[in-house]
């Protein structure tokens, strides 16, 4: 499997170092979860992986594009923590967004509609985003990654806020098409038990390193 | 009740308070306003003869004829004013292009600005001649200066979270300043532009003064006939006009703030405080909070 990302010898923060990571690639259709104490530079790295923030060094690389190069248009679907949705626009407006974001232009009304569909939205397609619930908004802020298709998705907590019933769902919807587009996603999650459900790999991010030990899911004793 | 009661005296004192004020200009101005006959500052003029009806008789007025021309030069410069200030504030703005677009782009919206309209329209009067277009030209230029900071503070002040997002999808700066920004800031910028019509209405009054139309232009004919009481009489119809926008202004602002929906606008509103829905009732004794 070709490699989605590729980090080497990063180190990310704003003026002084927060993370340091010296090797880490994630393949095409692979899930790798992120975890470890507030503060400590997760959201960070999200952000220095979408391009939003300058790494203070190192190499990284999204779908062959190398930093500060951005990758092409549509590559990276980014959910942040706060969602980054037009409030004042309504659910079908966010979602076309990400639908006019994808790489290829045609059947953006389809795509914007299925996910609307998969994330159980049709009946709040034309309602306000600001009416909506903290979960509800969750999803719409889903629904413009999937609709956009991208190579690369970008989650910081996306599960938060979210009852069971919806997060299983929302998960299933998100796992399938990563493993049916062949994307690769970046979770930051801190339900470890949940993580590691979701995931292929699970990484652990200790005092500013990315654990080199606990690495797989399959011997993560939580 | 007791709710019932202290709006009701509030209403009294300020319509009290409205009768007095008005009682007194009436009085200032030798009934030039107002008097028992009739409105006298909105009679017809003698020349040209006023055809219409006996009950739209007042729009032959030099009152009526400045004031429509004023508002009417307010209008098109709030409209050309914010087709160009829009382009402006958006380039002006740090948060979504870099510092090689944004300082030409504020020194021009900053060079608008730094010239009050009145002289913008001596400028105008001397290029386009006199009447409303020098006027419309002029409160435009100061339109963009203007409502062009406004915008681009507002924007850099909206929140990053959706910008973050649009950028990292990788959208074009013009897809993001179109489908994020506007949206996003819409209500601030509706308000403003609501807020830069009342404005214009203000200062349109002054521009006729140079020749650039408008009310001022009559204003400024009667103070050269030395008629001071009609002066006084069409300063106060500017009052009482700035005054009605002024509240309209207020009232159609007040849906566009983020809590519109929680607290429904309402015209009472533009004169008694808002009503108390949460808190512990109001209590007469000031130890008692």
């Amino acid at each position: 499997m070709p490699a989605v990302v590729r980090l080497e010898n990063l180190e990310v923060g704003f003026r002084s170092t927060l993370l340091s990571i010296e090797k880490l690639e994630i393949s095409s259709g692979e899930i790798l979860a992120i975890t470890g104490p507030s503060g400590i530079g997760k959201t960070s790295l999200l952000r220095t992986i979408s391009g939003l923030l300058r790494p203070i060094s190192g190499l990284v690389q999204v779908d062959g594009v190398r930093s500060p190069e951005r990758p092409r248009r549509g590559t990276i679907g980014y959910i942040p923590q706060k969602l980054g949705l037009v409030r004042h626009s309504s659910v079908w407006a966010n979602v076309m967004l990400g639908s006019r974001a994808a790489r290829s232009s045609s059947d953006s009304k389809e795509r914007a509609i299925n996910s609307i569909i998969a994330m159980g939205l049709e009946e709040k397609k034309y309602e306000s985003v600001k009416r909506l619930s903290g979960g509800q908004q969750r999803r719409v802020a889903i629904a413009r990654t999937l609709a956009q298709r991208p190579k690369l998705i970008l989650a910081d907590e996306f599960l938060s806020e979210l009852d069971e019933k919806t997060s299983m769902k929302v998960t299933k919807a998100v796992t399938n098409y990563v493993s049916a587009s062949g994307a690769a996603m970046i979770l930051v999650e801190h339900d470890i038990a949940r993580a590691k459900e979701i995931s292929d790999r699970l990484l652990i991010i200790d005092d500013g390193r990315l654990n080199p030990f606990i690495t797989d899911t399959s011997i993560l004793e939580v | 009740m007791a709710g019932m009661d202290r709006e009701f005296k509030e209403l009294l004192i300020s319509v009290t308070i409205v009768i007095i004020g008005f009682w007194t200009i009436v009085q200032l101005t030798s009934g030039l306003i107002w008097d028992w006959n009739g409105w006298k500052a909105l009679e017809p003029q003698s020349y040209p003869p006023c055809e219409v009806n006996n009950f739209l008789q007042f729009t032959c007025s030099t009152a009526w004829i400045g004031m429509i021309e004023t508002i009417k030069i307010a209008i098109l410069a709030t409209f050309f004013g914010m087709l160009l200030s829009l382009p402006l504030g958006l380039l002006s703005s740090r948060n979504l292009f870099p510092n090689y677009i944004t300082y030409p782009s504020r020194a021009i919206v900053s060079a608008c600005r730094s010239l009050p309209s009145l002289i913008w329209a001596i400028v105008f009067v001397i290029i386009v001649g006199l009447g409303p277009t020098a006027g419309v030209l002029a409160m435009s230029i100061y339109t963009v200066g203007y409502l062009g900071k406004m915008q681009y503070e507002s924007i850099e002040g909206m929140n990053s979270d959706p910008l973050e997002a649009a950028n990292a999808m990788g959208l074009t700066k013009a897809e993001i300043s179109l489908w994020v920004v506007i949206p996003e800031a819409a209500n601030h910028l509706i308000a403003q532009m609501i807020f830069m019509f009342e404005y214009n209405v203000r200062s349109g009054t002054v521009i006729g003064i140079v020749g650039a139309g408008g009310i001022g232009y009559y204003i400024n004919l009667y103070l050269k006939f030395l008629e001071y009481e009609r002066v006084a009489a069409y300063l106060v119809i500017i009052f009482l006009v700035v005054l009605i926008i002024d509240m309209v202004s207020i009232y159609l602002r007040s849906f566009f703030v983020d809590d519109s929906e929680k607290t429904k606008p309402s015209w009472s509103g533009l004169i008694l405080p808002p009503k108390e829905t949460v808190g512990p009732p109001r209590s007469n004794n000031p130890r008692q909070f």
